[in-house]
């Protein structure tokens, strides 16, 4: 009886082993931010492929890169802002995408192909892009506000609220003083301080996670915040009002890339070409109203959808945003500079 | 129980005890003291450590020792930020204490019955996540919240108020949040508060005022003296709750050492300004002791 199930058992083993080892991984680790890629969407393309999906969050592109860095993490998937993909594919952190296994990747927009932080796309895919801008409520500012400079206004103390971020607020500060974006120089940084030092203080509420609760809650009545948060700030109300800054802005491109360690290089590329699909794409814009790359799926989209200011910007206003450039151990002191004034 | 027993052939002064625990001691020690090194010697000395370091445009670490961290921390900012931090500890608690005393006392002379169900009151609460009841403040306090939208239906007051976004609100996240803390250890000392004393202190002929300032206050030190060390050293560092209910306009240390480790990819100086507030925790530790032990 003993020999038996011994046997049986040692059979069972052998066969689950050939069949594991017969069977393709279907697995995929995806390492996105949090909030970002709808939950019903990895469990259709689980549906659909039968490949587990594990996801791992992060709240910001730094607590990402440091782990991918560092060489941990078993992710197949991660979810780069624009100057995180120029320093990872810099650095050789990604795997060549194979753009034969990409077929979807003719839905997006040539504007957002080829861009200068990944010639080609060797290496990543546009996921959603956005824009920062400004919100008003008509309701409580009544003056007409049409750069940054008539946000941080004397007469607006208290009713701001800003994404708690200290890269955009200098960006801000370097395109109303005429400086680009990324010309984070010390010299630059010196000249900007007294704008920042007259704006910090006029400021309520720094958020960067929800900006939106602050103007739905009456606390704040004008703010700079992102797109999608605008964007679902308009659909909300007809009293608020979204105002692209006169003085430019910042253009992000949030991307979909394979870190080199990656183990389901093919599941990825899966998930990729199942993400640039325009009935999936479009789903994502329901939930999250950024701008859409994907022209297929913009075709599937409400006029209402598309008419809304903060999810798509003019051709023109697009003409003119500034794309982030990584600015390495600068980071570390507009952080400081930003802290000092809050703290003065 | 060998590893206990009395050792056989020392000589040892009359009435000593022999101090050296025993093999069995150890073993029975052994999970606690593998805890402490790993997850608390180990991660202070690695932070330690990396606070005398670089770190490369990545953020990854460059062990290239030197002080240059700490001389940046060292500038006034920093330290305006760590003091002010500290004050909104103190005074977290402080009013922890103010309230969490009466509470605590009253729980623990109430009937015995009734204990665990007042004791269970006040822990239903923490149940859930402190990130929703911060969002669930935020809900009450913002200027259409649920205070605001009752005081102006009584007509009470004839415009909202700005109540989150404030240092009030800052200090109302953080007692709230860690009241608890004060009143568990509180009430322990209080459950064991022995009442022939009290009645000892009124036959002697102390007042009331008088028994609670000489006998219940002191025999309830140290559940005062843990409750205080509960709340201050976490609050100094929680930057959560300061954030989404002040708005983030008062940086908290524990806020800066976030961003240095995050946004500024630069753990080095997070890691020195980190381990500035290790030291100002152990400085807090070694006072309350060494108090305790003159008064011993």
């Amino acid at each position: 009886m003993k020999t038996k199930t011994l046997v049986l058992s040692t059979i069972a083993a052998f066969a689950f082993l050939g069949f594991a080892s017969a069977a393709p991984t279907k697995n995929l680790n995806i390492y996105c931010w949090s909030e970002y890629i709808p939950q019903n969407i990895i469990d259709q393309f689980s549906k659909e492929t039968g490949v587990k999906v594990s996801v791992e969050n992060y709240a910001s592109n730094e607590e990402m890169l440091s782990k991918i860095a560092a060489g941990g993490g078993d992710y197949d998937l991660i979810q780069p802002s624009e100057y995180v993909v120029e320093v990872l594919v810099k650095d050789k952190f990604l795997h060549p995408l194979d753009h034969a296994k990409l077929s979807n990747l003719k839905n997006i927009a040539p504007q957002f192909l080829n861009m200068p932080f990944d010639p080609d796309n060797k290496f990543s895919i546009p996921y959603m892009a956005g824009t920062v801008g400004i919100v008003v409520n008509t309701d409580l500012v009544k003056g007409e506000v049409r750069s940054f400079a008539d946000v941080f206004k004397p007469e607006n103390k208290g009713k701001i609220v800003v994404l708690d971020d200290a890269r955009e607020i200098v960006a801000w500060a370097l395109l109303s003083e005429g400086f680009g974006v990324n010309q984070v120089t010390d010299k630059n940084l010196k000249q900007i301080r007294p704008t920042l030092q007259q704006w910090i203080p006029l400021i309520k509420v720094y958020d960067s996670d929800s900006p939106k609760t602050a103007l739905l809650n009456g606390d704040a009545s004008i703010g700079v915040v992102w797109g999608g948060e605008g964007a679902i700030l308009l659909n909300k109300n007809k009293k608020f009002r979204w105002v692209i800054p006169s003085e430019g802005t910042h253009l992000f491109i949030d991307s979909l890339a394979i870190p080199k360690t990656a183990k389901n290089v093919d599941n990825a590329e899966a998930f990729i070409n199942f993400i640039l699909r325009p009935e999936i794409s479009k789903q994502i814009s329901e939930e999250f109203p950024y701008l859409n790359p994907n022209l297929a799926a913009r075709k599937l989209m409400t006029q209402k959808q598309l008419d809304n200011a903060a999810s798509f910007p003019s051709e023109d206003e697009i003409k003119k945003m500034q794309i982030f450039k990584d600015i390495g151990t600068k980071g570390s002191d507009i952080e400081e500079l930003i802290t000092t004034l809050k703290a003065q | 129980m060998i590893g206990f027993a009395a050792p056989k052939g020392e000589k040892l002064p009359k009435g000593a005890h022999r101090r050296a625990p025993g093999l069995v001691a150890w073993l029975i020690l052994s999970p606690l003291l593998i805890w402490l090194l790993l997850f608390v010697v180990a991660p202070t000395a690695m932070l330690t450590l990396i606070s005398f370091a670089e770190r490369d445009p990545l953020g990854r670490i460059i062990w290239n020792f030197n002080l240059q961290n700490y001389v940046r921390a060292f500038d006034w900012v920093w330290i305006k930020i760590l003091l002010e931090s500290v004050y909104y500890a103190l005074l977290t608690t402080v009013i922890c204490m103010a309230i969490g005393y009466p509470t605590a006392y009253f729980i623990g002379r109430a009937p015995e019955r009734w204990r665990g169900i007042l004791l269970m009151l006040v822990m239903v609460p923490f149940w859930t996540s402190f990130l929703i009841r911060t969002y669930a403040w935020i809900n009450i306090l913002s200027k259409e919240g649920l205070l605001n939208s009752l005081l102006l239906t009584c007509g009470i007051l004839e415009e909202p108020v700005a109540i989150l976004y404030s240092p009030f609100a800052i200090v109302l996240g953080l007692v709230y949040n860690f009241l608890p803390f004060m009143i568990l250890p509180i009430y322990t000392s209080v459950e064991k508060l022995d009442n022939a004393m009290i009645e000892a202190a009124y036959d002697l002929g102390a007042g009331p005022l008088r028994a609670f300032s000489k006998v219940i206050i002191p025999l309830t030190r140290p559940g005062i003296a843990a409750g205080a060390m509960l709340v201050f050293v976490p609050s100094i560092a929680m930057f959560a709750i300061t954030t989404l209910m002040g708005g983030g306009t008062n940086p908290t240390i524990g806020e800066v050492i976030f961003k240095q480790f995050t946004s500024g990819r630069n753990q080095p100086f997070g890691a020195a300004l980190g381990t500035l507030l290790l030291i100002v925790f152990i400085i807090a530790l070694w006072l309350t002791h060494s108090q305790r032990e003159r008064e011993d």
